[in-house]
């Protein structure tokens, strides 16, 4: 007897073939809408601390202030001071500006060994974890207890925040820009 | 390779093959193109995969002014969420709301201190049980003498604005 559910013996083929259409307009979409929400450009900011001269009190005796004051665009002066007495000064000279700050970069590695600081264990705390970037910031902070950097004419923004820049690469954590009343020559 | 005359010639069998393919090729066929979306599908997922990686959800985003192209710096952190002051060629910018022409307020900065002073009043107004933060993002053309900007930052802490936030562009540097 034949059964009822055999259909004569003829079997359907199974349609294996998956509908890729509504998976691309689906993807599109979403191509779409992050192309429009993409951040190309990563803004961040830098704090600084005062815009004048610190009173804040130094946290050890024998801290030293950083002074950074720019000569003109080509030549950038940094120095040393404790108790208002130059404790070690540098100069850096470049062709142009971005010369000018490389040669400040190497600089300053000299005078934060002269002020005892190891700079080949700033740079490696600077790029490891928080935990130990932390701890050689305050190891830096109890050393150099603020960075103020005076402007000049001639100088601008974009050199300055360049100097500011080095100096948070180095951990130097307290900077300050000193105001520059009436400067001749100002736009 | 060719199939010639001369070897079907003893091979009635292939003969009838080639003449059997022959007559099946004359008729006509319904032209039925498939096309490969493979390629496409891999190429939009890996499209995603990378926008989602660099999609930040993060509410504080800056908006840059017209006419300001930040300094770069490697050492920015995450900006926070405060009062935006733009300087650029274009003038002096309070949320987005121009307060007046650099030199202008620099010579006389009541307009700047005015404003400054009715956000904080505002803020204060909102947050009644908080101490007033008086933080401030600088956003300042790199190309603007840097004695102007700090002639500015000077100006802030006279309202209380004594935390200022630099607003840099992150990566690259000297």
């Amino acid at each position: 007897m034949i059964s009822g559910s055999q259909h004569g013996g003829r079997r359907r083929s199974l349609d294996s073939e998956v509908n890729l259409v509504p998976f691309i307009d689906l993807l599109s979409m979403c191509i779409c809408f992050l192309l429009m929400t993409a951040v190309w450009i990563q803004i961040g900011t830098l704090q600084v601390k005062q815009s004048h001269g610190t009173d804040a009190a130094a946290p050890a005796a024998q801290s030293l202030d950083l002074e950074v004051k720019f000569v003109n665009s080509l030549s950038i002066e940094g120095s040393l001071k404790q108790k208002n007495k130059v404790f070690y000064k540098f100069t850096a000279n470049g062709a142009d500006s971005q010369a000018a700050l490389e040669e400040f970069r190497s600089q300053l590695g000299g005078a934060l060994a002269k002020a005892g600081l190891n700079t080949l264990a700033i740079e490696q705390a600077a790029k490891a974890g928080a935990a130990q970037r932390n701890e050689m910031t305050k190891t830096v902070s109890d050393r150099i207890a603020t960075g103020m950097i005076t402007p000049t004419t001639g100088v601008d923004y974009g050199q300055m925040v360049g100097v500011m820049d080095i100096l948070r690469n180095h951990l130097i954590a307290n900077l300050g820009v000193v105001p520059v009343k009436n400067p001749g020559g100002s736009k | 390779m060719k199939l010639g005359a001369q070897l079907l010639a003893d091979r009635p069998f292939e003969h009838f093959l080639v003449a059997r393919n022959r007559k099946r090729s004359s008729t006509k066929k319904n032209l039925i193109i498939g096309l490969t979306l493979t390629s496409m599908v891999d190429m939009f997922s890996l499209l995603v995969i990378f926008l989602l990686q660099t999609f930040s959800a993060s509410p504080e985003m800056l908006v840059v002014g017209k006419g300001v192209t930040l300094p770069v710096s490697t050492s920015a952190v995450e900006p926070k969420d405060a009062l935006v002051l733009a300087v650029s060629s274009e003038g002096v910018f309070l949320d987005q709301k121009r307060v007046g022409d650099v030199n202008e307020l620099l010579v006389n900065p009541e307009p700047l201190m005015l404003a400054l002073e009715k956000f904080k009043e505002r803020w204060m107004q909102s947050h009644p049980t908080e101490a007033f933060k008086g933080e401030v993002t600088l956003q300042a053309d790199r190309a603007l003498p840097s004695t102007t900007i700090s002639q500015f930052m000077a100006l802030l802490p006279g309202q209380s604005y004594g935390s200022i936030q630099l607003a840099v562009i992150s990566g690259g540097g000297v």
